[in-house]
């Protein structure tokens, strides 16, 4: 099934759904780091803006852009950050050094990405000394643009704004290079520390052969690794699919269920345990968590245009038929089916038997969607 | 003014990480090792590693990132290091050669207490991390002299103590048992048996335009203000005697000839170099590949 609409052969359109997924992809790497809502996209912005005052050119601009905003994703998967690996706090925070490496790794296999997006995840955290990670470069090894990104990192973890000049100084020499420092000075002064917000650079995407659903199942494939549950969108997606197409749902909402099956997942990736080892799918106590995660998936899809009516979706997926859950308490016509679809076929991909979801007709699901996907399971089986 | 080079040697260990595991490389020989961060990186992620090189503070170092698992310097032993100890009695004068050339009156007073202190440590392990920490202080120095205006001014011991803590976080062990070893290329290949042979060969003459911050601090290790890396390289197989190109062209196939027990071979070159050293690694093995990430950044992975 063809998730997102046509392009009709534009190749603009097209790589502008391949933007979307890219920065849909790099705002589940900031959660799963921990990072607040928004973080990329304010790192690539700033690290655009310190490019611009060096006078950088637009291609390099681009390129740039693109690893800010992708900057995390190899915390995704990453053992210092994904679920199953209790490991000691030395080797966590070793672990974590090779988040950008991972990344890189990713963003290498993206054909859609610029030849030098890759490297300047990879050494994002490089500092100009020699003592930043992965790989330890030093001096003028470092490409200036990973200094870009570096300063516009620690800028935007700084705790105290009003103080963060004076402390970017200090490391000057020290994690960054002293005119990268001269650099951000200047761009200090000119915009008095205001992050401009940057565009995604469309043009700046090459034409690859890969398409935008293609890219998002792999990530959701990535997600799913990182959730300890791997190919759990795949399972979810057959069911859903099979059990809205029996309730004939419109072409539209097809479409945005297969997109939110392939999302779901996101909203998981910054807890500490997988959401249904906590809970029994069908139980009333997982009604917040469930919820929590539902919100966290949507918030993350729902600033990207092509995503949005998913990320609706999404977020009613820990709603009650009866009206008693979660986030908004609402009930039966008010839930959107997809959303029931979507979360009945969670919960059942996850049972060990199926036909429990029976008991749950008429208060947890539409007693229309479980029979719909128990006649479902009963001819896959 | 000191001049520091433009462009200084990239190894990305993460790559040739990605290089080994793509061909099962659980060991490593490089004979050139140079500052072996790269090395560590690489004992992190479980490969046993074997450096050697022919300046002692880089194996120095190597002692402390490489063979060493489990010691650190604590507080209390940094402490004893940044700073002139009472009742000890200090060479003030050694580095005064560099006074008013490079450095203050105080930091050579600084470079000699820190080497008289870092050669009273209890072990090597120490002392690499020690001259690794210290390095990085007289580094900073040595850049403020390019920036006067953009960096601060940090007080030596404080610049020397944050250096030092530091390593602390390299320390770590792969259950491997990990080498460095100070000699020529080819000793250090004879040495040891590994996986695979990592070869970032010096481009030709490159030791009359070798990095101050390298050179200086072989100098500083010695106690020898004096010292020039002619010295070290002199008899080497790519010191004087390789100055032409065939010469030094005949010095890198002997290499590769001695070579042939490691199943992999690792060449790291540059766009500029490739031409002179490609020829010579396909002569000596059946099957090249070459990775190109960067014009600087070249591999070439030989197996046979």
């Amino acid at each position: 099934m063809t998730l997102f609409q046509d392009t009709g052969g534009d190749p603009r359109a097209a790589r502008a759904l391949v933007a979307d997924v890219l920065a849909w992809f790099g705002a589940v790497g900031d959660a799963a780091m921990g990072n607040a809502p928004g973080f990329a996209l304010r790192k690539a912005s700033l690290a655009v803006a310190l490019a611009k005052t060096a006078g950088s050119s637009e291609s390099e601009q681009h390129a740039l852009y693109l690893a800010g905003r992708l900057h995390a994703i190899g915390a995704i998967g990453n053992r210092a950050f994904r679920k199953g690996d209790a490991l000691p706090e030395r080797v966590t925070r070793m672990e974590s050094w090779d988040v950008p490496a991972q990344g890189a790794r990713i963003c290498e296999t993206i054909a859609a990405l610029p030849h030098e997006t890759p490297d300047i995840v990879r050494w994002q955290h490089e500092a100009w000394d020699g003592t930043g990670y992965p790989d330890s470069l030093r001096w003028t090894g470092i490409p200036r643009p990973a200094q870009f990104l570096a300063l516009a990192d620690r800028y935007l973890h700084a705790a105290d704004p009003e103080e963060v000049l004076g402390h970017i100084g200090l490391e000057s020499g020290r994690a960054f290079n002293p005119e990268t420092v001269r650099t951000f000075t200047m761009w200090f002064h000119l915009s008095a520390g205001d992050v401009e917000i940057a565009e995604m650079p469309i043009d700046g995407l090459l034409d690859a052969p890969t398409d935008a659903q293609s890219l998002l199942e792999r990530f959701a494939d990535l997600v799913d690794a990182h959730n300890a549950v791997d190919g759990r969108w795949r399972r979810v997606a057959l069911l859903a699919d099979a059990t809205a197409a029996s309730l004939a749902l419109s072409d539209e909402e097809l479409h945005e269920l297969g997109i939110a099956c392939r999302i779901f997942g996101a909203g998981e990736v910054d807890e500490p345990t997988v959401e249904d080892d906590a809970f029994d799918p069908l139980a009333r106590l997982g009604v917040d968590h469930r919820a929590r995660n539902a919100r966290a998936a949507s918030a993350l899809a729902l600033p990207i245009a092509s995503l949005r009516a998913a990320s609706a979706i999404v977020d009613a997926r820990g709603e009650w038929f009866d009206g008693t859950g979660k986030p908004s308490g609402r009930a039966r016509k008010d839930i959107p089916i997809a959303a029931g679809v979507l979360a009945a076929a969670i919960a059942f991909e996850r049972l060990d038997r199926g036909e429990r979801i029976d008991t749950t007709a008429g208060t947890q699901f539409d007693p229309v969607i479980v029979r719909a996907l128990m006649e479902v399971a009963k001819q896959r089986a | 003014m000191i001049e520091l080079p433009e462009r200084t040697r990239r190894i990305s260990p993460s790559r040739l990480h990605e290089i080994l595991l793509e061909h099962d490389g659980k060991s490593l020989v490089d004979p050139f090792m140079g500052l072996p961060t790269h090395l560590n990186y690489l004992k992190r992620h479980g490969i046993a590693v074997h450096g050697g090189d022919l300046l002692e503070w880089f194996v120095r170092v190597g002692e402390g990132l490489i063979s060493n698992d489990h010691t650190y310097l604590r507080d209390a032993e940094v402490a004893e290091i940044v700073e002139m100890l009472p009742g000890r009695i200090y060479s003030l004068d050694l580095f005064k050669a560099w006074e008013g050339v490079f450095f203050t009156e105080e930091q050579c007073v600084y470079l000699g207490v820190w080497h008289d202190n870092v050669r009273n440590l209890r072990s090597d392990q120490q002392t690499g991390l020690a001259v690794l920490g210290l390095w990085r202080a007289f580094c900073y120095w040595l850049q403020k002299t390019q920036s006067p205006d953009d960096m601060q001014d940090i007080p030596p011991s404080e610049l020397a103590w944050s250096y030092i803590r530091q390593t602390e976080q390299w320390v770590t062990s792969n259950l491997r048992r990990n080498t460095v070893r100070q000699g020529d290329v080819l000793s250090t290949m004879s040495a040891r048996n590994a996986d695979a042979l990592f070869l970032a060969p010096p481009p030709r003459n490159s030791f009359r335009s070798a990095d101050a911050r390298i050179w200086m601090w072989e100098a500083w290790w010695q106690g020898n203000p004096y010292f020039t890396i002619e010295h070290a390289y002199r008899d080497s197989l790519l010191g004087a005697r390789a100055a032409d190109t065939h010469s030094y062209a005949r010095a890198i196939a002997s290499i590769l000839s001695s070579a042939e027990k490691f199943p992999l071979l690792i060449v790291q070159t540059t766009e500029q170099r490739i031409g002179e050293v490609e020829p010579l690694v396909r002569n000596a093995r059946p099957r090249v590949k070459t990775i190109a990430p960067h014009p600087y950044e070249i591999y070439l992975v030989a197996t046979r």
